[in-house]
């Protein structure tokens, strides 16, 4: 009986020792982002996870999705506690604190060493910090306006083609349609709920059209300006008169869109994809938004943490080379249904595919063209603080009933102040 | 023989060396995940500190996070807003708890449902409370605008996440929502040991069913009584999720509290010294707050 249980023991230890042994000779390279999951992206990741796990044997990619709302904490914990994953996913309005704490490494011994061409790469500078690159872009975009073509044609209006066009519009198709004294249809759709970030980019729809830029080429601060102003007034305009619905987040409102509860909406190119999964896939349209320039900016980067080992780094470079390959940069326009930032991608795969793929390559090159980003040059650091003061200022405009003109002054000031911390 | 170094627990002198020794993981335990932390935050409040890392230098010793700190509007603000919340949110889960649980003391037919319903919403995952509260106070789709208007009570639909004083107001039923319950289920608690022979007497003498809750209910309650609102107290104090899910501390910082300025200054704003000082704060108003309210519990208990 004894012997039988030491050999059962015994067979139990040799097992769990080769099993130890088999894992230890796997590489294990820890992957977080918040795109796992996401129709279209997230396929793309996964193909690209695929493809280097077949061409480095005996490396896995360990893919961890953290959700967005919890993904700037987490990070932070991550290389704060010293254990940061070994391929840096981060959104382009983030990444310039941990690359001014030093946690990023320094990408241009690489880029140099495999002749990576990143000229004319759409957003690239936004990479370049303090004079050394420490990404490389993953995606930049322009907005375009997808519009729900049967509520304009009921009200007799055809596609705006600037502000007064698009207010108009607006304007007639917010209603209360079932008479029950509430509204349930909207004229537009912007998330006034949620990060400042994101109602910041909503705002400036009317703000870049109006002229107004939060910062000048030279990273001055540039909002009490009458461009400005007449931005600041459209938005207070558009929201105060509740031609959007108020106190959704973005998610939310896309899919109101979707489903034929609003009539125009601009956004980017992950739009697409919820409209067709949406009740009014049918009845909806696209077009160049009514502003000039449209909205536009870097989205998402990769990089390498100085923290990690040598040999680390050197797979986890394999890695961004793989993801912004020509080949890979093809299939990033078809499966992410997105302009990719290559300008060498082949895209007609994409073309056929999407019929609005010529739009969004044409909207991101205007707002390119225009220089147009969410996050404002000479304020990288203190985008969050700037982006929620930006929102509180504009709420504290719609709910007191404040004058443009004065909320143009206090931004510039509070601004200002910000800059010098 | 006998080692030199063997341990003989048996022995009396001895004796309490086995308690020490079956403490011992847990306060080690305690000791990493709470006792550390709390040195590390306060060494980071008197720091200049963006983002904090364990193997960084030590900064220079400075006090410029409490100065900021406590010039700040924003903090007294959240001061202000903490203890709003702590006041109504405890008052109105002391008087629904204290009501539900005198109701479901009594014996009728269905009580156990009803002790059921009353626990419920303690139940529900917070988180999906909040949501559900959301939706429920949507300013565009939600169900309480349309149950306004139909019954006449409004004629404009109100802008609950927009408004600062609505905002408030759907975070302070939330957490009375969410924190009833706790309440009810101690006083319930409470309320069954309770001779039924002090209620029996009073009758005989006399005495009404007021009287009786004011003599005999409520000063039997005491004890209960005093616990419970001081964990209730401190919930609402430290409590993050709700407000985080449901207003984000806004509009205009109307429901922005302590800890949800500590976490923004952390995580969003990347100001680890002065979030630091800020939960320090926070920590000896909490210390202070519940020394003041059970330092007369052993009187009572």
């Amino acid at each position: 009986m004894l012997r039988k249980k030491l050999t059962l023991l015994a067979a139990c230890a040799a097992l769990a020792l080769s099993t130890n042994v088999a894992l230890a000779q796997t590489k294990v390279l820890k992957f977080v982002s918040w795109q796992k999951d996401e129709r279209g992206v997230g396929d793309w990741w996964a193909s690209v996870i695929k493809a280097f796990e077949e061409a480095h044997p005996g490396v896995k990619i360990e893919w961890t999705k953290v959700e967005r709302g919890a993904y700037a904490d987490t990070m932070t914990t991550l290389f704060a506690g010293g254990t940061p994953p070994d391929i840096v996913h981060l959104a382009s309005f983030e990444f310039q604190k941990f690359a001014d704490a030093g946690w990023l490494d320094n990408l241009d011994p690489y880029i140099k060493e495999s002749k990576l061409d990143l000229n004319g790469w759409a957003g690239q500078d936004t990479c370049v910090w303090n004079g050394e690159t420490v990404c490389t872009m993953m995606l930049y975009f322009g907005y375009f306006l997808a519009y729900n073509d049967d509520l304009l044609k009921k009200e007799g209006l055809s596609v705006p083609k600037n502000y007064a066009e698009f207010l108009e519009a607006a304007k007639k198709t917010t209603k209360d349609t079932n008479g029950d004294g509430i509204m349930d249809q909207y004229g537009t759709g912007h998330e006034t709920r949620g990060g400042g970030g994101q109602y910041m980019s909503e705002m400036m729809n009317y703000t870049l059209d109006a002229g107004g830029r939060w910062t000048d080429d030279k990273g001055k601060v540039s909002i009490n300006t009458p461009q400005m102003v007449e931005g600041l007034s459209r938005w207070k305009t558009v929201v105060k008169n509740s031609l959007t619905p108020r106190d959704l987040s973005a998610g939310e409102v896309r899919q109101l869109f979707a489903d034929g509860k609003i009539a125009l909406k601009m956004d980017g190119p992950w739009l697409w994809p919820i409209i067709q999964k949406g009740k009014a896939k049918d009845q909806i349209k696209t077009a160049m938004v009514p502003f000039d320039p449209p909205v536009g900016g870097s989205s998402n980067v990769l990089a390498i943490p100085s923290d990690i080992s040598e040999a680390n780094k050197k797979l986890v470079w394999d890695f961004i080379k793989l993801a912004t390959s020509d080949k890979f940069q093809a299939t990033y326009a078809t499966l992410g249904a997105s302009p990719p930032p290559s300008p060498r991608a082949d895209v007609t795969a994409a073309k056929a595919e999407n019929p609005n793929f010529d739009l969004l390559v044409q909207a991101t090159q205007a707002a390119s063209k225009a220089k147009v980003d969410r996050i404002p040059k000479g304020l990288e650091i203190q985008f969050n603080e700037f982006s929620k003061m930006i929102m509180e200022e504009s709420q504290r405009m719609i709910i007191q009933d404040l004058d443009p003109k004065t909320v143009a002054a206090t931004m510039q000031q509070k601004a200002e102040t910000l800059q010098k911390q | 023989m006998k080692s030199r170094f063997s341990l003989d627990l048996a022995r009396p002198s001895r004796r309490h060396w086995l308690g020490y020794l079956l403490l011992a993981p847990a306060v080690i335990l305690i000791g990493l995940i709470i006792v550390y932390p709390l040195f590390v935050s306060i060494d980071l409040s008197f720091q200049n500190v963006n983002i904090a890392r364990l193997d960084q230098p030590r900064r220079p010793f400075t006090i410029a996070n409490y100065e900021r700190l406590f010039t700040s509007p924003d903090f007294w603000n959240a001061v202000w807003v903490t203890l709003k919340l702590v006041v109504i949110v405890s008052l109105f889960c002391f008087l629904i708890g204290l009501g539900t649980a005198l109701l479901v003391n009594n014996k009728f037919k269905g009580r156990s449902l009803a002790r059921l319903l009353v626990a419920l919403p303690w139940a529900i995952p917070e988180v999906i409370a909040v949501v559900i509260f959301a939706w429920m106070f949507d300013s565009s789709f939600g169900l309480m605008n349309w149950v306004f208007i139909t019954i006449g009570l409004i004629d404009t639909t109100v802008n609950w996440f927009s408004s600062p004083n609505a905002a408030f107001f759907v975070v302070c039923v939330t957490m009375i929502w969410k924190g009833y319950p706790f309440v009810s289920i101690m006083m319930l608690a409470g309320l069954q040991s309770i001779p039924e022979d002090f209620y029996n007497a009073a009758r005989v003498d006399g005495a009404n069913s007021w009287q009786r809750l004011i003599n005999i209910t409520i000063p039997s309650l005491m004890p209960v009584l005093g616990v419970t609102l001081v964990l209730v107290m401190l919930w609402v104090f430290r409590d993050f999720s709700i407000i985080y899910v449901l207003t984000g501390g806004g509009p205009l910082k109307a429901t922005q509290s302590l800890s949800i300025m500590t976490y923004e200054q952390a995580f969003s704003f990347f100001r680890m010294g002065y979030a630091s000082a800020i939960g320090i704060v926070t920590l000896i108003v909490c210390v202070v707050a519940s020394r003041l309210m059970i330092g007369r519990a052993p009187d009572n208990i």
